[in-house]
């Protein structure tokens, strides 16, 4: 990793560490209880855009791998090679019956089933923060397309 | 994007119209062979069977005799310490090609990932598994490490044109035209290969194209050959626009156009899209060819109405939706097209079964962290 994408990465880690800290202090005990500010709104999605930003560049094989402890792929392939703009995904076709697993599955399953097979990768926490920053980034990609679960 | 733009994707109303169409003597035709599909899984045991179409055969009147050349392009090669998979699938195709003895072999481009020497090297000691002739057009992956020195060091340059058995055969650059995206962000030759690296990336914007030297060069090239001569234009990028953002085409396609327009009998064969298609616009026709290394999808928009899609691809078996392709100019029958997708039947019937209506309506966005000024 360069230096600049390190620069990158370090701001973004403060940016969602002052957004945690927002979080404790104004999140879950106040949350809802007086009318959003402009500047609450751009927060929630500075907040929101880190976590995107993430899951792109994870998606297309760079991004805070090491940091995260998690290993995507070992054959140098990344997600985006199969899913340019995270196409081919159908984000909003889950879940639904996924032949590969003969069984009705969430897109994180999918996600993991990507990392697992084609990539040869170790499968992430189904929660986990890389998970999250996948999920959003591909939904990101998705925004405005009709939701259509079940969808083969 | 999730509709086609009005502007964006003129190319039918320019050149899709009533005037012109490929040599009139031209003819397509497709073969048919049994397809059989096992749905498995233990939930769904059933077979279904039906014939399905494999081969694109494009009759061509004017052949003088016959020619079989095979295609082989973006085989994307890693080094074999990091992965052996795309490795395996360029040697099946050298091996098979090298069983066929064709007339010649084209390599169409992005023999490496990275452009890094270790790569392009392997795939030149790999290529000395194919005896017969072999002809070469660089890829991006090939080229934007060290701005293709060695690639033209080991392959050669281009643009060329051979006539051979009375076609012409032309080999074109459309990579290495790029307009400059790295000199102001001050980029390392590492950095400015992985912007290229990357299909949707939009930091090196449009990068497919001739330029101006090399269209000249075309017309030069194209004054001495007769109007009816089949011409056949090798091209990494197709030669017309289908997707833009993943350089899905030559930015100078009209130019193109315009310089083959008084040539009746035109071919463009093309790699980059890993895909399946066909297309025909004004007096040329464009076929798209299978990667070895693994299949793009279809984009959301563009995919020309003429193309008769490839069968979704199963993401578990390497060696599904990929291959290479044979091709194969005879005086009776002209063009020949054969796709050697392995594994798998080469079309979809069904809408469902194909990646075009599968991601068709799609609203998809480009990438956000190109957005980020990193330099």
């Amino acid at each position: 990793m360069n230096k600049n994408s390190t620069k990158v990465w370090t701001m973004a880690a403060a940016s969602l560490f002052v957004g945690a800290v927002l979080l404790i202090l104004t999140g879950p005990v106040s949350a809802h209880k007086k009318n959003h500010s402009s500047s609450d709104i751009q927060a929630f999605d500075d907040a929101y855009m880190d976590v995107v930003k993430m899951g792109d560049a994870l998606f297309h094989g760079g991004g805070p791998q090491k940091e995260l402890g998690v290993t995507l792929t070992k054959t140098g392939m990344a997600c985006a090679m199969c899913h340019p703009f995270a196409s081919d995904v159908h984000p909003h076709q889950f879940p639904k019956f996924q032949e590969q697993m003969s069984e009705v599955a969430g897109l994180r399953e999918m996600i993991n089933w990507c990392i697992e097979k084609p990539n040869e990768g170790v499968k992430i926490g189904i929660d986990s923060e890389a998970m999250i920053a996948l999920e959003a980034y591909i939904m990101w990609s998705h925004k405005g397309t009709v939701i259509d679960p079940g969808t083969h | 994007m999730g509709k086609v733009h009005p502007d964006r994707l003129e190319m039918h109303k320019v050149l899709g119209g009533k005037k012109q169409k490929p040599d009139n003597t031209v003819s397509i035709s497709r073969r048919t062979f049994l397809h059989k599909s096992i749905i498995s899984g233990g939930v769904v045991g059933a077979a279904t069977y039906g014939w399905w179409p494999l081969i694109n055969t494009v009759d061509i009147a004017h052949a003088a005799s016959n020619i079989r050349f095979a295609w082989v392009s973006d085989t994307h090669l890693y080094p074999k310490t990091l992965n052996t998979r795309f490795v395996d699938k360029a040697e099946r195709a050298f091996k098979e090609i090298e069983a066929m003895k064709p007339d010649f072999m084209i390599f169409g481009g992005d023999l490496a990932q990275k452009g890094d020497p270790e790569e392009l090297i392997l795939g030149e000691q790999m290529l000395r598994a194919v005896t017969v002739p072999k002809h070469f057009i660089p890829g991006e992956h090939d080229w934007y490490l060290d701005m293709g020195k060695l690639w033209e060091k080991k392959f050669g340059g281009s643009p060329w044109s051979k006539d051979i058995k009375g076609v012409h055969f032309v080999g074109l650059n459309t990579v290495g035209q790029a307009p400059d995206y790295w000199s102001a962000k001050k980029m390392t030759p590492t950095e400015r290969m992985g912007h290229m690296e990357a299909l949707d990336g939009s930091v090196a914007g449009p990068w497919a194209g001739l330029g101006q030297e090399q269209l000249e060069w075309l017309d030069s090239d194209l004054r001495s050959v007769k109007k009816n001569t089949p011409i056949v234009l090798f091209t990494h990028n197709p030669l017309y626009e289908y997707y833009p953002p993943w350089n899905f085409w030559v930015r100078d396609w009209r130019e193109v156009h315009e310089i083959v327009k008084p040539y009746s009998n035109v071919t463009n064969v093309h790699g980059h899209t890993h895909q399946v298609l066909y297309n025909e616009i004004g007096g040329m026709r464009s076929i798209g060819m299978l990667a070895t290394s693994w299949p793009w999808p279809y984009a959301p928009e563009g995919v020309p109405k003429m193309t008769v899609p490839h069968v979704r691809v199963d993401p578990g078996d390497p060696f599904d939706g990929v291959g290479w392709s044979e091709i194969e100019y005879t005086s009776q029958k002209g063009i020949d097209t054969e796709y050697k997708m392995w594994d798998r039947d080469v079309f979809a019937k069904a809408t469902v079964d194909a990646g075009t209506g599968d991601n068709t309506g799609l609203t998809l966005r480009s990438r956000v962290v190109d957005k980020i000024w990193q330099y």
